[in-house]
Formats: structure tokens, C-alpha cells, sequence
């Protein structure tokens, strides 16, 4: 259950006019269910339910309202089985519109999710996001994903899903020979614009993470996934090595930096960043500093910050240059 | 007995009685009978400081969605003193005629999902749970996928609400190769992931143009101004954008050499288009795809264009600077 989210009164509200349809619709709903549902606390729930029983039409003439007039539950249910059921609604009844931004959140998610193999036809596509500008409120606010390409080996990863069969294919590592692997696919992930399979390999008989631009020649195989329900690892753990590096850059990098940054210590002095971060390896920052060019500076240990300078210099030796 | 019923009360009554009224209420009735408004009234708070509370609460609820219809005198349509508010159903609520198949809840589960914690992330399941609340649906998932799309960049949340409110925005704008971030006034249309990476396309003021910016180049804090601009020049902006994008990365081709079986080799093949020698990649921007080159070092060389080359080169010569060692 998510710790208590902070709601003002504007978002309160919206989600009291989404609650009467829901509980409309459900009949009976346990709290924690619905408190799952519109996440918030079970006790957010209860506060909303109970400020729904003193709200409803004005009263004839300005009078005080009567109780017809008003929302009301069924409180033993709610006070005994911690269940919500409407005895009585005053309007609400039916899901308002989504508003602009909420069918944009949908719509882009739509194209992303639509661009999955085997996922979805253009017909249902067309169709849902038809439905979608239909239901809004308001004209969305364009959030447009520009779909990636997709080649032999996302289609086979995507197929094997589906048959829920194993799948084999050479792999390459940056660092080591070429390997043939089988593999039981259990989830694809799709982040930053790079596809992973995580999946038990057979040859390591574990939960592995490959990064499909290393995956080539893949083949479906006839052998039924037998671990499609092992547990997956978070898919970016952060380096927790041995090695404790710092390193030094402009504040303006720290937003471009964040991602590297997630476990790492980070102070700020003026217009510099100063961050200390572990490594599994002296060589894991190289890249990334050459990738920024002089902005990254590695304070220490020496032996990173050496292998920062000789990626760099071998760089530059293929042009003639030091 | 607490004094005030909490604001929240009163938006949701003010709905209620707004939706229950075929011909509106006018603000008088609304002050002192709706509950929220009334027991101020009774408690002799000022009408001038109930009527400033009024029009907040029906920009709150616009704000939400809610469709607050003001009907004027017809005689004289901009006289508001007796204008009547209300709520038109039809409006208001989803339409009943729209169904949603299982086929497409999954799929809809699966897009809400592609925010991971993001502030886009409660609004995509907002909007699932108002598509759920039509009924008769049955939650399937689709399994097997796990689609992000990444929102690292803190100017994207001011950015989207300034596109749907249509306001004009400032932000520092730091372009490659200059040493600081110049200020920039835009109206700002459409968001477009490409390639991973978000891009705003935006009318530039001061060019008196559309051009793309890069969200990852933008430093400090977006500002909303009050200024406004006409929504129909968001019509088509994403498509523009796209075609845009689309247009530079055929424009420009690196030509490379890289080393097989490197990270290099794997990450570039398979946007390299086939040519006899090496690899030829299309690029959008020559400095995120120097930057890209530059993390390869002795992976990948740089045969042209000229200009990449020496942005790479630039790079490498960076990081020597920067992390040399006295050998």
C-alpha cells in the first residue's frame, strides 16, 4: 500500500465525482479495495466515503437539506465489514470525461504500447484512440512517441511470449566471446528506447537481463517455458560495487546525469556538482565521461580516472591524434 | 460540529446542484443555498469575498473537466449579474454509446502503465479508472511487456500544462557550443518522444518561427507567463514535429568505421543503413550523437563528416584535459 499521498482539495474532489460511478458500479467494495483502486490509504478512503454522506442537492428554498436530498452508504456494512455500498445517490451517477491531460497520458501511452509486436492491430488502435478524443473534455495536449523500429529479433521475442516457448540466440557481451543462449522469456522492458528480455537462461540456470541490440539469430524452439513465473530483478539495480568513485561537474548536468545518479551521494557548491558513487568496475565510467566530454571530471580513485584518460587517448589515436 | 464544510464539499455540492438544474441557478441562489457557500452566508462572511470564492471554484472545476455552462441575459449577453450556471449532462459525463472490449482495457492498462511514477502516471490511471466506471469490464492484462517512457526531464511537467492552457513560456535554452544558456520565449505546441529522448516544438517569439528544442537542454525552470496563444496553432504540431525530425535525421549521415563485436558495433548496427564499407547511421542532432560516439572511444571511428568528427575528437580531448595523468 502506497504511504498517504498528499491531495488538495481540487484533486479530492475530482476523485469524489469518479467515486459515486464507481461504487455504482461495483455495488459493494471492500475499503482496501477501493482504496487500492484510487490510490490512497484505506483511511483516505473512509474520509472521502464519509464526507459523500454530507453532500448532496441544496435544500428547497435554502432550507436545511433533507436526507433524500443526500448521498448516503450503508454505515453497519462500512462500521462492521470495513465494505462500501450506496443506498442512496443524488446525481454523479455516470464517469465524468477524462479531462485533456488524462487522455493525452493515455494517448501517448497508446503509442508506445500499440508499437509492441503482436500486441495490437491498427484496427483496435484506431479505434480506441477514436474513442479516447471522444471521451475527453477537452482537446489533449499533443504528447506524441515516435515509434521505433522493429526487427527480426523483437518479433521472435514477442512470439515466443506468446507461445510460451523458450528461445534461443547468439548473445554478445562488450567484454567476451559470443555465447548461444536459451532462454525462458518472462517480461520485456522497454526504457529510454532500449528493449531488454529478462528471462531464465537456461545456460546459467538464473534470471538473466539481455539487452536485445545484443541478441542476434533467434530461433524459436519447441520447448515449453518452464520458469515463465520466476522472480525478476529490478531492471537497472545500481552498480553497488567496491569501488567508491568521485567525480565533478557543472550543476547544469546533474537533470542529464540523474540516471547514473540514483544511488549515488551528490552535493552542490555554487555551479558545481560533487558526487560519490560505487563502481563494480575502474573501467564502468569511462564511458561516461568521455560521453561529456571535459565536463566530467573523476577526483578519484586514480585507477578510474586513469581509465577514463585511456579510453579517451585510444580514442583519439585512431586519428592521429593524442 | 466543524465551522466551514471542507472546500472539497463544496466543489462537489456546487456539481450536484449545477448538474440537477435544467434552466441554471443564477450566483444568488448558488451563495445562499448550495452547502459550502450557504453556511458562509450565515456566518456573515462578505458577498464580494463568496463571489471571489465562486469564480475560483469554477475555474477549479473547469480545470477538472467540468463543463460549467454560463447562460447570460439575452438581451444583453455580456451582463453577468443575472447570468445562470449549470452543468449540461450530455457534457459532463463519459457518452453512454462509447464501449470499451476487453481487448482494449488491456491495451489501455498497458499504455497507463508506460509512466512508471510520474505525475502523467495519476493521470493516466485517473483516466482508467472513469473508462472502468462504464461497467461490464472485465480487467484483462497483457503480460509479457513492460513499456516505460522516461521522465527525467523537470521541464516536461510545466511544459505539457502550458501546452494545454495555451500559455506562453520562458525557459534557458543552453545550445551545444555556446557558453551559456540564452533565454527563450516560446508558445509551446506539441511533445514528441523521439528516439528516446523529448522534444518540445514550439513557436519561438523572438524568431518569429517553429523550431524543436531539446528538453534535456533546458536549464532551470520553465515559466508559465499570462500570456495566451491561439489553440489552432496546436493543430498538427506532433505530425510536424515528427516529419521534422524525420526530414534532418535523412538529411545527415555519419559515415563509421567500427570495431566488430564492440558495444559500439552492437549499439550502431541496427540503425545503420547497409553500404559497402563501414557503417552509414543517420543522426538527428550532431552533438547528442557526437556525445554518443564519444562514450565508444577506440570502438568507432568517425571517417564523415568532418564537423562530427571534430565533435567527437572534441570530446575525447575533454575528458584527456580533464582526467589526464602524470605518467
Amino acid at each position: 500500500m502506497s504511504a498517504e499521498r498528499k491531495l488538495l482539495a481540487t484533486d479530492r474532489a475530482a476523485l469524489m465525482l469518479q467515486l459515486v460511478p464507481y461504487l455504482v458500479d461495483r455495488g459493494d467494495v471492500s475499503v482496501a479495495e477501493a482504496a487500492k483502486d484510487f490510490d490512497v490509504t484505506p483511511e483516505q478512503m473512509r474520509r472521502m466515503v464519509r464526507t459523500l454522506t454530507v453532500i448532496g442537492r441544496p435544500g428547497d428554498g435554502g432550507f436545511w437539506q433533507m436526507p433524500q436530498d443526500l448521498f448516503d452508504i450503508d454505515w453497519d456494512l462500512l462500521d462492521e465489514q470495513d465494505r462500501i455500498s450506496l443506498t442512496h445517490t443524488v446525481g454523479l451517477e455516470r464517469a465524468p470525461r477524462l479531462t485533456a491531460r488524462e487522455a493525452a497520458a493515455l494517448l501517448a501511452g497508446l503509442q508506445l504500447a500499440g508499437s509492441l509486436p503482436g500486441v495490437s492491430d491498427s484496427a483496435v488502435l484506431n479505434g480506441l484512440l477514436a474513442k479516447l478524443a471522444r471521451g475527453a473534455a477537452a482537446a489533449p495536449p499533443e504528447v506524441i512517441v515516435a515509434p521505433a523500429a522493429v526487427d527480426e529479433v523483437r518479433e521472435r521475442v514477442g512470439e515466443a511470449l506468446r507461445s510460451g516457448v523458450a528461445l534461443s540466440f547468439t548473445y554478445r557481451t562488450p567484454d567476451g566471446e559470443p555465447t548461444t543462449r536459451t532462454v525462458d522469456p518472462i517480461k520485456v522492458h522497454i526504457a529510454d528506447g532500449q528493449w531488454y528480455l529478462q528471462g531464465w537462461c537456461h545456460l546459467r540456470e538464473a534470471v538473466r537481463t539481455f539487452h536485445l541490440d545484443r541478441v542476434s539469430d533467434p530461433v524459436l524452439t519447441d520447448i515449453p517455458v518452464t520458469h515463465a513465473d520466476a522472480a525478476t530483478p529490478a531492471l537497472f539495480d545500481a552498480d553497488r560495487g567496491e569501488i567508491s568513485a568521485r567525480i565533478r561537474f557543472p550543476a547544469a548536468l546533474a537533470p542529464l546525469l540523474s540516471a547514473h545518479l540514483s544511488g549515488a551521494e551528490t552535493t552542490e557548491d555554487g555551479d558545481t556538482c560533487t558526487a560519490t558513487m560505487r563502481l563494480a568496475d575502474e573501467r564502468s565510467l569511462r564511458r561516461l565521461a568521455t560521453r561529456f566530454g571535459g565536463d566530467i571530471e573523476v577526483l578519484s580513485p586514480e585507477p578510474v580516472r586513469r581509465a577514463v584518460d585511456d579510453w579517451a587517448r585510444a580514442g583519439l589515436a585512431q586519428y592521429g591524434l593524442a | 460540529m466543524p465551522t466551514h464544510p471542507a472546500p472539497e464539499e463544496r466543489l462537489v455540492n456546487l456539481v450536484v446542484a449545477l448538474m440537477a438544474t435544467q434552466q441554471g441557478l443564477t450566483k444568488d441562489v448558488i451563495l445562499s443555498s448550495v452547502s459550502g457557500y450557504r453556511e458562509q452566508v450565515d456566518g456573515g462572511a462578505s458577498k464580494d469575498a463568496l463571489e471571489k470564492m465562486f469564480e475560483r471554484d469554477k475555474e477549479n472545476l473547469r480545470q477538472l473537466g467540468v463543463p460549467i455552462e454560463t447562460i447570460g441575459d439575452q438581451a444583453d449577453p455580456e451582463d453577468l449579474r443575472e447570468a445562470r450556471y449549470r452543468i449540461p449532462t450530455s457534457e459532463y459525463a463519459l457518452p453512454e454509446d462509447i464501449e470499451f472490449t476487453p481487448a482494449e482495457i488491456a491495451l489501455l492498462n498497458l499504455a497507463g502503465g508506460v509512466w512508471g511514477s510520474s505525475s502523467m502516471s495519476a493521470d493516466a490511471r485517473s483516466g482508467l479508472r472513469k473508462i472502468r466506471a462504464l461497467g461490464d469490464t472485465v480487467d484483462e492484462q497483457i503480460i509479457g511487456y513492460a513499456p516505460r517512457l522516461n521522465v527525467h526531464d523537470p521541464a516536461f511537467a510545466p511544459l505539457q500544462r502550458a501546452i494545454e492552457q495555451t500559455r506562453v513560456v520562458t525557459f534557458g535554452y543552453l545550445k551545444p557550443g555556446e557558453p551559456v544558456a540564452r533565454r527563450r520565449r516560446v508558445r509551446p505546441l506539441a511533445l514528441v518522444d523521439y528516439e528516446g529522448r523529448w522534444h518540445v516544438l514550439a513557436h519561438d517569439l523572438d524568431a518569429q518561427a517553429e523550431r524543436t528544442f531539446l528538453l534535456s537542454r533546458i536549464t532551470g525552470d520553465v515559466e508559465l507567463t499570462r500570456e495566451r496563444f491561439d489553440p489552432a496553432l496546436r493543430d498538427g504540431a506532433g505530425e510536424r514535429a515528427l516529419t521534422g525530425l524525420d526530414e534532418v535525421a535523412a538529411r545527415q549521415e555519419a559515415h563509421l568505421e567500427v570495431h566488430p563485436g564492440t558495444e559500439a558495433a552492437l549499439r550502431l548496427r541496427r540503425r545503420a543503413r547497409p553500404a559497402g564499407q563501414g557503417l552509414r547511421v543517420p543522426f538527428v542532432d550532431a552533438h547528442v550523437f557526437a556525445d554518443e560516439l564519444a562514450s565508444y572511444g577506440p570502438e568507432v571511428r568517425v571517417v564523415a563528416p568532418d564537423s562530427l568528427r571534430e565533435l567527437v575528437v572534441a570530446r575525447l580531448r575533454g575528458a584527456r584535459e580533464r582526467n589526464g595523468v602524470a605518467r
